[in-house]
Order: structure tokens, then C-alpha cells, then sequence
């Protein structure tokens, strides 16, 4: 098998490397950073990473029949042990009848989680352990404040400092309270990625835009997104018809 | 968001290009925009028109599509009386009532743009759409034998305790319906876990939530917007695990540009009704023929890479006496006189002309 870096142009533009320990991908108002996420699938099974992924957006189907177009099999990863899904939205219904759950208890279950199973990849494996959040943002639909979120990925963020842990966080920004969080992560970050529609409106060459920023350095992409994969190009670049 | 084997329930189809179970919005001109309909386990917010009024029929029509199939059915409302919706809906009938203008152009023989003969005026989606969906006569009710045959939950916001205090929620009536639409799943075994024999899909509507009836019994403007997003999510997470589909429309002008944000990103498919009436564009010549600008705000890509988003068209809604339509916005060659203009004879035309030939 061939090194997905070198034959997809959306890793190829990424460029992520096991020294970016906290990767930050920005989904600005309508457009959908969701393929960012799924192409860096791609580069972790074929890097034979360990995955422990918190869905709060799509459902595992979704990544699942994704997966599958970009020439991945995540349930097989599932089988090997390589791959654990925490989805808090299977608890989230049955607490509906419940009336006692309150931000704080959220927040320290979701951790709890999270670290056991980190630590338990950490012990047995000695390969290299992501931590894949998907909007982040959601947890403010829970009704948790800013600052209770702002902790959480601060304990999240903590975790890096085994230089065998590494995290991606999706955080999707609408809202104040969003990107004063978005912001939050960013500072920290190593690597952000920023997602966000075409600022003219639509067109039917381009989907939308991508800002890669690495330290001072930063590179931008138009996208186009198709049924089976993304294409990528410079600005001012387009496909041939 | 599930994979069936065999297309066992009726009134669904699956697609064939990223397995979704679509069933139809009710409105024949609006599945092929959604990508042929609505997947089944997802969330569908419509942003409301100012008075409300076209919002109502696209809801309308969204439940008396399900009670033709035979779905069970969930109506909400705090603003109208739910069953006087349920009596209200469009009546079904064989053929599109105003289809025969189409024909009668089509017959007509071009002199001018002779080569466009042949093309035909509807497009390409609508030729090729597949057999979920039923045209609907709005000037008629459905009959209430149709009614009573049919398994239909009413939630009115009436009966709600007030004595749940270390709540989430600080309105109760935004916990009170996400608990009966969940009573109502796990008694109607809609669960995707649950192994029902026929299996059926639950609609699930949701008139005018937010509204002025909906207000906190103590005065919160900015625990209103969180209640809203909050219980989005929640019936989001519920109706994903569940053979069913929700569809609520907003009053979204009572809520600032941000927080309807946050909303339409915990949905899987937005759009936006704008009515003309009342705004200078209701005396527009060009878009008399029409009631309003039609949106879809998101088109969400769910299984696959890409949204189906029709893309850059512009599309408009009209209310006729039988029929709701949303169509694409083409605007009428400008050749009509202006009455305004008024035609001078004199060189440069106005009266202080200094040259007087």
C-alpha cells in the first residue's frame, strides 16, 4: 500500500507529521470541516495509530460508509482494538427521563472516559495514541458554560505531554461563545486547520476554502467536494473541463 | 442513518448512492432539492415566514404525506390547537391539479425559438422522481375516517409539571415534549435496537417552537436561545437513534442571526422561507407571479463527502388555490414599458435646456 500522504491531495496539503501533537480544525459558519477529519482517518490506520474518538456530530455509520469511498474499513479497526468510540449521544437519550445530570458530571464522565481509555492504549501498545474530538462546540448545546469547556479541552490538551498522545479537535463556530472557545485552542495549537465557505457565496468549481497555519507559516486551498474524495488547489487553480 | 436490507416500509425508498432510507418531504418539488428526500433519522429546521403562513403548509404537507404511508405521527404545537392541524391537512388526489398549463405551453408551437421545441419545460429531476410522494389538493381536508384510521400523538404543552427544578432546561415545556417524543418512540418501539416486526417510521412535527408562547416562566432572554439549541441537540441525538424524522419550523426573526446559527449547525437540513408580502419586493413586477424566496440554507452530507446541495439557483415558492410549489427563480425578459419613463422629444430633455433649438 502506498503512503496516503503522498498519493491524497487533501494529506498532502495537511502535511500532519507525529510532531504535531495538537491539531485544530476550524469550521467556520455553513461549511463542513467533517472531510478534514476523515482523511486524517485515512493517515492514522495506515499509520496503524490507536484511536480513541468522541462523536458528538455524526453518527459512526456516517464514518463508517465515508471510510469506505476513501478506501478504509474503520469497523475492521474497531475489530482490531485499534480504534475505540466513545458517543455521549446514546447516553444523552437515555438521560432525557432523568432529571438530575448537571454540566460538571457531564464533563468529568466525558474525561474519565477518555483517559481510561488513553491509558489503557498507552500500556499495551507502543504506537502512537490520537485523541479525535468531534465539535467540540457541541458540549455548549449541553448547556455547559464557556469556561467549564474551556477546561475541558485544557485537560484534553494536558494529555500531550506524552509525546505519545496526540489530539484533533473539530470545534464548529457560530457563535460568541464558540469562538471565544475556538480562539482558546487555537493560541495552543500546533497545527489549525480553517474550513470556511467560499466569502463570495457559492460557485460550482469550489466548495470552499481551507487555511492551513503552522506557526507563521500558512497556506491556503480551495476544495471542491466530490461523492467519492476532495480535490484540492491553489487559489486561482481550477479543474479542467 | 441506518442500512436496511430489504425496502420493507412503506412510503420509504433507499438510496442507492450512499444507503440512506429517504421518505418524502410531501412536496413533489422539493425532494429532488433535498437529494430525492429526506433521510430518515435526521432533523429538519425551516426557518419560518413573518406571518408564518407557507412554513405551516410545508409542515402540513410533511405530515399528510406520512399519514398516507401510513406513518405514525407526532404534532406539537403551543401556538395552534395540534389536532386543528391534523384537520387541516391536504387531502391527496391522483394527478397534479395544475400541471395543464405546462401542457398547453408544450403544445404550442415556437416561431421564433423554433430550435427550443423540442426541450422539455420541466426539469430533468422532476422526469426522472421515484414513487415515494403523492400530490395534495390544499383546497381540500383530509377525511377523518383517514384521521381516526391513523396513529397520531398530540402534544399541546397543557399538562406540563412545574415542579422539575435542578432541570437543564429552564423552560420545562422544552423537556416535557423531548420526553413524550421519547415516551413515544420507546412505546411505538421506533428504536433502531428494537426489532418490531412492521416496522413503520414516526414523523415527528413541531409547529412554531420558540415562539411567544414558548417563554421561560421566569423573564430569561438569553436561557431562551440556550433551551432552544439544547433541545435541538437532544432531538437530534434521539431521532438518530431512531426510525424517525423530525421537521420544526422556527419563528427565526424572533432570535438573533447567531443563535438560529447554532441551531441550523445541530441540524442535518436547514432552509428558509421569506415571504414577499409586506416587504417592497411584494410590488416587484418581475416576482408577481410568486410568494416568496425559498432557501435551503444546509444540505448536511451524511455517508457520503458531499453535500447535494442543488448549488447556486435561486428558487421561489407560490401558493396557489390547490397547490404549493417551489420552483427555480427565472425572471422575465425586461421588455415591458415603463410607465415612469416618459418619453421626451427634445435633445437632452430637460425643460432648462439652454440650447433652444
Amino acid at each position: 500500500m502506498v503512503d496516503p500522504r503522498k498519493v491524497n491531495q487533501v494529506l498532502a496539503a495537511l502535511k500532519i507529521n507525529p510532531e504535531d501533537q495538537i491539531i485544530f480544525i476550524k469550521e467556520n459558519s455553513f461549511a463542513d470541516s467533517n472531510f478534514v477529519i476523515t482523511h486524517l482517518f485515512k493517515q492514522l490506520v495506515y499509520d496503524k495509530s490507536n484511536i480513541c474518538f468522541l462523536t458528538l456530530h455524526n453518527t459512526f455509520d456516517h464514518y463508517q460508509n465515508v471510510g469506505k469511498k476513501l478506501g478504509y474499513d474503520l469497523k475492521q479497526v474497531v475489530e482490531k482494538g485499534q480504534l475505540k468510540i466513545i458517543d455521549p449521544l446514546k447516553e444523552l437519550v437515555d438521560a432525557i427521563d432523568l432529571e438530575d445530570s448537571s454540566a460538571q458530571q457531564i464533563i468529568r464522565c466525558l474525561f474519565d472516559c477518555i483517559q481510561t481509555q488513553i491509558n489503557n492504549f498507552l500500556i499495551s501498545k507502543e504506537s502512537l495514541v490520537y485523541l479525535i474530538i468531534d465539535d467540540l462546540s457541541h458540549l455548549l448545546d449541553l448547556g455547559i458554560d464557556v469556561p467549564s469547556v474551556i477546561n475541558f479541552t485544557n485537560v484534553c490538551l494536558n494529555l500531550t505531554s506524552d509525546k505519545n498522545v496526540c489530539t484533533i479537535i473539530n470545534s464548529h463556530v457560530g457563535s460568541k461563545s464558540d469562538l471565544l472557545v475556538a480562539n482558546n485552542i487555537q493560541y495552543v495549537c500546533d497545527v489549525c486547520v480553517s474550513v470556511s465557505p467560499l466569502k463570495t457565496g457559492q460557485s460550482a468549481d469550489i466548495t470552499g476554502s481551507m487555511l492551513v497555519q503552522r506557526g507563521s507559516q500558512q497556506n491556503k486551498f480551495h476544495y471542491k467536494a466530490f461523492d467519492k474524495g476532495i480535490k484540492t488547489f491553489l487559489p486561482g487553480e481550477a479543474l479542467y473541463k | 442513518m441506518e442500512k436496511k436490507k430489504g425496502n420493507s416500509i412503506p412510503g420509504s425508498v433507499l438510496s442507492s448512492q450512499n444507503g440512506l432510507l429517504l421518505v418524502s418531504s410531501g412536496l413533489l418539488s422539493l425532494d429532488p432539492l433535498l437529494g430525492d428526500g429526506i433521510p430518515v433519522g435526521t432533523v429538519v429546521l425551516i426557518e419560518e415566514d413573518l406571518r408564518g403562513l407557507h412554513s405551516k403548509v410545508l409542515l402540513k404537507h410533511f405530515l399528510a404525506e406520512g399519514l398516507i404511508s401510513k406513518h405514525s405521527i407526532f404534532v406539537a404545537s403551543q401556538d395552534v390547537n395540534p389536532s386543528k392541524l391534523v384537520k387541516e391537512l391536504p387531502a391527496v388526489i391522483e394527478n397534479d391539479v395544475e400541471s395543464t398549463d405546462n401542457s398547453i405551453v408544450a403544445n404550442d408551437k415556437l416561431r421564433i425559438a423554433f430550435r427550443y421545441e423540442n426541450v422539455s419545460t420541466k426539469p430533468m429531476d422532476e422526469t426522472k422522481n421515484k414513487a415515494i410522494g403523492h400530490h395534495f389538493d390544499i383546497s381540500k381536508n383530509i377525511s377523518f375516517s383517514d384521521i381516526e384510521n391513523s396513529d397520531i400523538f398530540y402534544w399541546t404543552g397543557q399538562r406540563i409539571e412545574t415542579e422539575l427544578n435542578n432541570n437543564s432546561f429552564l423552560n420545562p415545556s422544552y423537556h416535557d415534549l423531548l420526553k413524550s417524543i421519547k415516551n413515544r418512540i420507546k412505546d411505538g418501539e421506533f428504536f433502531l435496537k428494537d426489532d418490531r416486526e412492521q416496522k413503520t417510521i414516526l414523523r415527528i412535527g413541531i409547529h412554531s417552537l420558540g415562539s411567544a408562547m414558548w417563554l421561560p416562566p421566569r423573564k430569561s432572554i438569553h436561557g431562551h436561545s440556550q433551551d432552544l439549541h439544547m433541545f435541538i441537540f437532544c432531538l437530534r441525538a434521539l431521532v438518530r437513534s431512531a426510525h424517525a424524522v423530525a421537521v420544526i419550523t422556527i419563528p427565526s426573526y424572533l432570535y438573533d442571526e447567531e443563535s438560529i446559527e447554532r441551531c441550523i449547525h445541530s441540524s442535518d437540513i436547514a432552509m428558509k422561507l421569506q415571504s414577499f408580502s409586506g416587504t417592497e419586493l411584494e410590488h416587484n413586477q418581475s416576482l408577481q407571479d410568486y410568494n416568496g424566496f425559498f432557501y435551503l440554507t444546509k444540505l448536511a452530507a451524511i455517508n457520503s463527502l458531499a453535500s447535494k446541495h442543488p448549488g447556486t439557483a435561486e428558487y421561489v415558492f407560490k401558493l396557489r388555490r390547490k397547490k404549493f410549489n417551489i420552483e427555480v427563480l427565472h425572471l422575465p425578459p425586461d421588455i415591458q414599458d415603463d410607465k415612469d419613463k416618459k418619453p421626451s422629444l427634445m435633445c437632452g430633455g430637460g425643460g432648462n435646456n439652454k440650447l433652444d433649438f
